[in-house]
């Protein structure tokens, strides 16, 4: 059989090829809340170099294809699979978290390939932060079961509107995403991540806050979030 | 401050960079025609005297995005995209050939894909569109198009032959294909054997 006669060689041959790189370079791991020392936006070099840069939204969208696949061609993402609604977000925070997982700061595996720096020019990030800033936000996003709305809202209130805004708005300027019209899905695991410190990334005051959180109370506040809508801007 | 001349000159400079990044990007125009007749000659025992290949395991590459067609000559050139058939037929070409062959196979119409397993289509069509959430499968359509065109950064995968199509996905699974944008690698391996099969079929079955 042909096989059999041509499998010394073959044999051969693999020991003297290098092994064909088949994994993807697995994500870096920075260290983050959990190590001593850190400080919540210590400027990365990628990042404060981006921040300096005016993203260009036309090129942006041409780099935004190979996100599509998740995040959806108009960029509200999947609820049901926990992508989350880009829309509309500050592109501060859009550069500040995809910069992480690029470093390894946020853990996430299963973006971290088609975020890496061989996949996606540094530049890029800037221009694909400034596409997605100006899309529309889409009013469809997923809501949380709306049980416990006064909970949610008082939760919302005292603990969260002085940096995430009265309507959910978010801070560029301070890294503050938007969390208006975010799905409650999401919403629910990245706070719960923030508060079990496996949101590696996440601002320590934040932490301090949620410290005293149950899961019903994740959820209540997640609920809410996700159903705010800020006001038409003029 | 400055003064009006140096904002001219400035404006010129400007625009002789624009000229000069143009040129380059554009170095080479290729010319249908003369594809023609080079892929009559070059090609067309395998792919078909249109791109058309009868053959499975040969890619068509009628209708393929030029950029594409362009770039995957370029690797086989240059090694990056190793291929034992390729790499020898493609030492002789110049760049002008290349760009006149890309040009010639991208205007060809592709003709109708052969699907050879119909009861994989739903799950194909899933796949394709939807992705796997679970295992972090982004949906296909998200770079090749709802309709498998492809685009100037991706390419057109709808109408190929199955056998070329996970013959691909397992090279970038394994690592003997790393040419490209590096996220097929990914995706192959995220991808069951099942949903590669399934995927394949529906990518032939587009028009």
């Amino acid at each position: 059989m042909k096989t059999s006669l041509h499998a010394p060689l073959l044999v051969l041959v693999a020991a003297l090829v290098p092994p064909a790189q088949a994994e993807p370079p697995a994500q870096p791991h920075a260290p983050g809340i959990e190590s001593k020392g850190y400080v919540w936006n210590q400027q990365d070099p990628e990042l404060a170099r981006l921040l300096a840069r005016k993203g260009d939204p036309d090129k942006g969208k041409i780099s935004y294809e190979i996100c599509r696949g998740c995040h959806k061609a108009d960029a509200a993402g999947k609820p049901e699979a926990g992508y989350p609604q880009l829309a509309g977000q500050h592109p501060a925070v859009l550069i500040k978290q995809m910069v992480d997982v690029r470093a390894g700061r946020r853990d996430s595996p299963k973006m971290h390939p088609f975020i890496e720096h061989d996949v996606v020019a540094s530049n890029e990030l800037a221009d694909i932060a400034a596409y997605l800033h100006g899309l529309p936000v889409p009013a469809s996003n997923g809501k949380g079961d709306g049980r416990q709305p006064d909970l949610g809202r008082h939760l919302y209130d005292r603990d969260c509107a002085s940096c995430h805004g009265a309507h959910g708005e978010g801070d560029g300027a301070k890294f503050y995403p938007r969390v208006a019209g975010q799905h409650y899905n999401y919403l629910y695991r990245e706070t719960l991540e923030s508060r079990d410190k496996g949101r590696r990334n996440s601002n320590p005051e934040m932490v301090m806050v949620l410290k005293h959180y149950v899961d019903s109370d994740v959820a209540a506040v997640s609920d809410y979030m996700s159903r705010l809508v800020p006001p038409a801007k003029p | 401050m400055k003064t009006a001349q140096t904002r001219a000159l400035a404006l010129i400079a400007l625009c002789g960079g624009f000229a000069a990044a143009a040129m380059a990007a554009q170095a080479v125009k290729g010319d249908p025609a003369k594809g023609k007749a080079l892929a009559a000659e070059a090609c067309a025992s395998c792919h078909g005297p249109n791109g058309n290949s009868e053959v499975p395991a040969f890619p068509k590459l009628a209708g393929q995005q030029e950029s594409y067609l362009l770039q995957e000559l370029a690797d086989y050139k240059s090694g990056a995209r190793a291929n034992e058939i390729m790499t020898p037929l493609v030492a002789g070409l110049s760049e002008q050939d290349m760009a006149d062959l890309a040009a010639f196979f991208a205007k060809q119409d592709s003709s109708d894909g052969v699907v050879t397993n119909p009861a994989l289509l739903a799950m194909g069509k899933r796949v394709y569109l939807q992705g796997n959430d679970k295992n972090g499968v982004p949906s296909c359509d998200g770079c090749h198009e709802e309709n498998g065109e492809g685009s100037k950064r991706f390419p057109r995968v709808a109408g190929q032959h199955t056998e070329y199509t996970l013959e691909q996905m397992k090279q970038y699974a394994t690592g003997k294909r790393t040419n490209g944008k590096k996220v097929m690698r990914t995706v192959a391996e995220r991808l069951t054997d099942e949903e590669a099969k399934a995927v394949a079929e529906y990518m032939a079955s587009l028009k």
